[in-house]
Parts: structure tokens; C-alpha cells; sequence
């Protein structure tokens, strides 16, 4: 998959995933911070993003640290798909 | 114990320009809420919120924004149970694996009354009562508790319960509910097994204070028999014990539900009482479920007089002031009210 196909395809997810109704995959810009400001997501999200990223694309994180590398927005998270998914 | 405010999301048009005179009709046997855009919910909290818990916490705002409470006391049944069915089919579907929290987190019972303390920055008392079809009841004994140990406080008392699709077929299957189809209008003329579900959010504030109060909780009362001569001997018992020698209630608000294995007890209930009695039914509004004698107590305190279509037998009491509200959940679970209203109607 295209890197830009997946970042679309990523958008949809976490709107799905986190119930952002009133929010559309365009409003998200890639570059944008998905925690505080940003998109605003909070700790709780964070926990459904890595399962996101566990059921869509057979990827585990376990190390917190390695978590807040990978979850800063949709670039850094469409990066590390592409080099660690498993399905 | 005094009501002083009270607040209700419902199938009708119970919440913000309240109108229950007109009757909103529905024909597929779930009488859902109508459920008003939820202005003081914060949208990242919102987003998160079931229905049950979205329901409870809208209906609760304009209450907690006029007064600050000293405790929150919720009934519900059932909590977020549409939340809870789809964290066990996560459960199933993921073979016990990597779970979302979001589901479980509002799929507790309790999650209403917390997400209440949250908003509210209210750190007092703060229980969830979920006895089925008593919860609600338990939460009001436990206000008047409160009250009478804690004289001068104030209490947030509700009770919410939602339809959830699941559930709705598991009970379908129990009997709970028709096969057929009908309209919430034809509920009291068809005789058949089963009932509508419904579902609603309803607060009060509640105190010790009788000046302004919309109405006083005189007594409550809760049994658990199948026997619809006890239900008559403990209602005319309550009678008795709370009413003052010579005095009648002037209106019985029952929760007759359409269900033809439940209307023995109504009709025991209703023969204790004489022309002087109006009779009035309000489940063709909401629908049954578990903590809907909160429905009762909401149109009790209804401050005009209640429409032509909740009544069954129009007695000749001059002033509706006292009312007895009795419920039947599943002609098991029983329940006695008796409000007096200090408002005019």
C-alpha cells in the first residue's frame, strides 16, 4: 500500500476507533499532534491506538517509550507501519 | 424528604419545554429517549459516553448547575449495557486478548454516578443502587437515609436505563416483550404477553427543605412475592401506616405495562380505592424498564395537571395531593410511593 493511501486509511481508523464523530479524515493534518493539542487525544486514546495498530496491522508495542515515539501523528505513525506491520 | 428540582429525558418531550400532553407515537415496541443535544457535556468526554451514561449525565447538568450537591445517588438496572455487551463480544472476538478500555469503562453501573462526581468536581457521597427493578427505589431509601442522618444536604437522586440491541433480543426471547408489533398508543388494549421496552434518565434534588419543594416523599415501600393478594394487603398495610385516619389518595399512578400476566396486580392494587381516586397509567410514554417508577415520580411532580391519555378512571378528588405510585417490575419486584405534592397543580 501506498504510504498516502495508508495515512487516509490510518485517519479513518482512529476516527472509527476513538468515536470522533464530529471530526472528518481531512481535518487531520499529518503533521498535526495527535495528544494535547492537536487532534487532543488523552491517555485512555492512547491505549485504543495501540490496539489499533495490534489489530489492523499485527504490530505489539510494548515498551511505553517506544509508544510515545510511534503516537505523535499521523506521519510518525504511518512510518512505523510500514517498516513493522505483520499483516 | 423534599424534591425541588427535577429533571427528565424520555421518550416524550419531558426535557427542556416540557409537553406531555401530546404523545409521541412508536410502533417497532422500543420506545427510545429522545435525547436532547448535550450542551454542557465537554465533546472528548462526550465522545466516549454510552447512551445510559450520556442520558444520565444530560439529564443531571441543569440540576447540578443550579445547586451544589452534597452526594449523588443513582438507580440503574443496567448501566451501560450495550457498552458491556460489546466489551464481551471483544472478549470472544479477540479470544481474551487486546481489549479496548473504552467499553468497559462506561459499561459499569457506576460509570453514571462517577462521570457525574467528575464533572462536578463532587467528592461526597456517591453510590449506584442496581436492584433491577427496585434500583431506583433503593436510591431513594438511601436519599431519605442521607437526609435524616444529614439534615441540610442536599442529594442528586436519578435513575437511568437504556435499551441496548442485545439485551433487547435476550429478553424478546424471555417473554419479556410482544411478538407482535404494536404502537405505544394500543398498549393498554391489547391483551397479550409482554410489554414495550423503554428507557430514560431522570434527576431529582432532593433535601429536607419544605419551602418551595415541588413535592414531599412521604413513605416508600418495596416487596418481592408473585402473589397479587399480598401486593393488595401490603399496599392497603402502607395506606394504613402513612395516611392520616380519613384521608384518601387522590390519584394512583400505576406502572401497567400491557403485559396481560402482570394486570392482576394493578387491578388488585386498583380495587383498594374508591370513585374519590383518579387512576393513571404512564408506561405508553416510556416504556417498561427496570428503574421507569422514576418516570412516575418525575410526572407526579409534573407541575400541570397529568393529560387525558394517562388516565383510566377519572375519580372526583377536587386537587391531585396525594398520590401513590405503585410499579410491578416483571410481577416480582413491587413497589409503594406516596408523594404528597406542595405545589399547586
Amino acid at each position: 500500500m501506498e504510504k498516502e493511501q495508508l495515512k487516509q486509511q490510518l485517519k479513518e481508523q482512529i476516527i472509527q476507533f476513538l468515536n470522533l464523530t464530529s471530526v472528518k479524515p481531512a481535518d487531520i493534518k499529518d503533521d498535526e499532534p495527535l495528544f494535547g493539542e492537536g487532534l487532543g487525544l488523552d491517555s485512555i486514546d492512547s491505549i485504543e491506538l495501540i490496539v489499533l495498530l495490534s489489530r489492523e496491522y499485527g504490530i505489539t508495542i510494548q515498551d511505553p517509550k517506544e509508544g510515545r515515539k510511534i503516537l505523535v501523528d499521523i506521519n510518525t505513525m504511518a512510518d512505523y507501519i510500514i517498516l513493522h506491520q505483520t499483516k | 424528604m423534599y424534591i425541588h428540582h427535577h429533571t427528565c429525558i424520555s421518550p416524550q418531550q419531558t426535557f427542556r419545554n416540557a409537553d406531555v400532553e401530546a404523545l409521541q407515537e412508536n410502533t417497532d415496541n422500543k420506545l427510545k429517549a429522545k435525547e436532547p443535544v448535550y450542551d454542557g457535556i465537554p465533546p472528548g468526554i462526550l465522545r466516549r459516553m454510552g447512551k445510559a451514561v450520556r442520558m444520565g449525565i444530560g439529564a443531571a447538568i441543569p440540576i447540578i448547575k443550579q445547586q451544589s450537591t452534597d452526594g449523588i445517588i443513582i438507580g440503574t438496572a443496567n448501566g451501560g449495557m450495550e457498552d458491556c455487551i460489546k466489551f464481551l463480544n471483544q472478549i470472544i472476538a479477540y479470544d481474551e486478548g487486546m481489549l479496548t478500555p473504552g467499553n468497559f469503562v462506561q459499561s459499569t453501573p457506576n460509570a453514571i454516578a462517577a462521570q457525574m462526581g467528575l464533572l462536578d468536581k463532587n467528592r461526597g457521597y456517591n453510590i449506584t443502587h442496581v436492584h433491577r427493578g427496585l434500583a431506583f427505589e433503593n436510591a431513594l431509601l438511601d436519599a431519605m437515609l442521607m437526609i435524616r442522618e444529614n439534615p441540610g444536604n442536599h442529594y442528586l437522586l436519578g435513575a437511568v436505563d437504556e435499551i441496548s440491541d442485545y439485551n433487547y433480543n435476550i429478553d424478546l426471547l424471555d417473554g419479556c416483550y410482544k411478538n407482535e408489533k404494536i404502537s405505544n398508543k394500543a398498549l393498554y388494549t391489547t391483551s397479550s404477553e409482554g410489554t414495550i421496552a423503554g428507557e430514560g434518565a431522570v434527576m431529582f434534588l432532593v433535601n429536607n427543605d419544605a419551602e418551595n419543594a415541588l413535592a414531599k416523599i412521604n413513605a416508600i415501600q418495596t416487596l418481592h412475592t408473585t402473589d397479587e393478594t399480598e401486593v393488595r394487603h401490603a399496599l392497603r398495610q402502607f395506606m394504613q401506616q402513612h395516611f392520616a385516619p380519613g384521608q384518601k389518595a387522590d390519584m394512583l399512578l400505576t406502572g401497567e405495562n400491557g403485559d396481560n400476566r402482570l394486570l392482576k396486580y394493578y387491578t388488585a392494587a386498583e380495587s383498594l380505592f374508591d370513585d374519590h381516586t383518579t387512576v393513571a397509567r404512564f408506561k405508553h410514554m416510556c416504556g417498561e424498564y427496570p428503574t421507569a417508577s422514576s418516570v412516575a415520580l418525575w410526572l407526579a411532580c409534573y407541575p400541570q395537571p397529568l393529560p387525558p391519555h394517562m388516565i383510566k378512571k377519572q375519580g372526583s378528588a377536587a386537587a391531585v395531593r396525594n398520590i401513590i405510585i405503585y410499579n410491578s417490575y416483571r410481577g416480582l419486584q413491587h413497589s409503594f410511593i406516596h408523594i404528597v405534592i406542595t405545589h399547586k397543580k
